[in-house]
């Protein structure tokens, strides 16, 4: 949850305004949350729900790692993560990423960071169950294609 | 050595299971894998290795009793 050390995987519902309401700082002028939420279609397909699975204790510590970066980077007062594993309903949050600056630049910078290194690295994956019955592993990172290294991605939101 | 799959993985491999071939590499393992499921090999190119809770490369020497994981490219978010 928070880079205090807290949990940043969560069997069930996100708890985002709890996460909100711990995230202020009387130094922090600007907090901004991400929250990341299931759609109800795919490639043109209706979606029922979708199914995380995690390799528990790795994407713990990938995003632990991504968010003690994130803050030395930025000098972040609060930097919180938390992402959904199990089965995720249309409409439900599947991952919360909170940053909170002195100002807003550092605070959006921040959360996109997050969030992006958040869906190349952490060993998390998501299988999208359509409304049909079907299902699939689906929008896997796809750098590897371009890099020619699994372990080399290309960001949104940096170099 | 015992291997641990997650995700995509599973519609090739079991979950958890054992290669009994001496692998000094990744790149061995891949090519043993291969021999186990050949419809696995484009998927198994794009993957990362871990041991231990960390990312290995080719360069690291793999011992038969390590348990490696096989991680697909991420899908969080």
């Amino acid at each position: 949850m928070v880079d205090k050390g807290g949990a940043v995987l969560s069997a069930g519902p996100i708890d985002m305004s709890g996460l909100l309401a711990g995230a202020h700082h009387p130094g922090a002028g600007a907090v901004v949350l991400f929250s990341g939420e299931v759609r109800d279609s795919n490639r043109g397909k209706a979606v029922a729900f979708l199914e995380y699975e995690a390799y528990g204790l790795m994407a713990q510590k990938v995003i632990a790692e991504i968010l003690v970066t994130a803050r030395e980077k930025w000098s972040l007062h609060i930097a919180v993560a938390q992402h959904r594993t199990g089965k995720v309903a249309v409409g439900d949050t599947a991952v919360v990423v909170i940053t909170a600056s002195a100002h807003r630049s550092e605070a959006y910078a921040a959360n996109r960071y997050i969030i992006d290194r958040i869906k190349h690295e952490a060993p998390i994956w998501k299988c999208e169950h359509y409304a049909d019955g079907t299902q699939e592993w689906g929008n896997n990172c796809n750098c590897h294609s371009v890099t020619g290294d699994p372990s080399r991605h290309i960001y949104e939101s940096h170099g | 050595m015992k291997i641990h799959v997650y995700a995509g993985l599973k519609d090739y491999f079991q979950p958890e299971f054992e290669v009994e071939s001496v692998v000094r590499n990744t790149d061995e393992l891949k090519a043993v894998l291969v021999t186990i499921n050949d419809k696995a090999e484009a998927m198994l190119s794009s993957c990362r290795f871990a041991v231990e809770e960390g990312f290995i490369n080719n360069e690291y020497k793999l011992n038969q009793h390590d348990t490696i994981v096989i991680i697909p490219p991420s899908s969080g978010g």
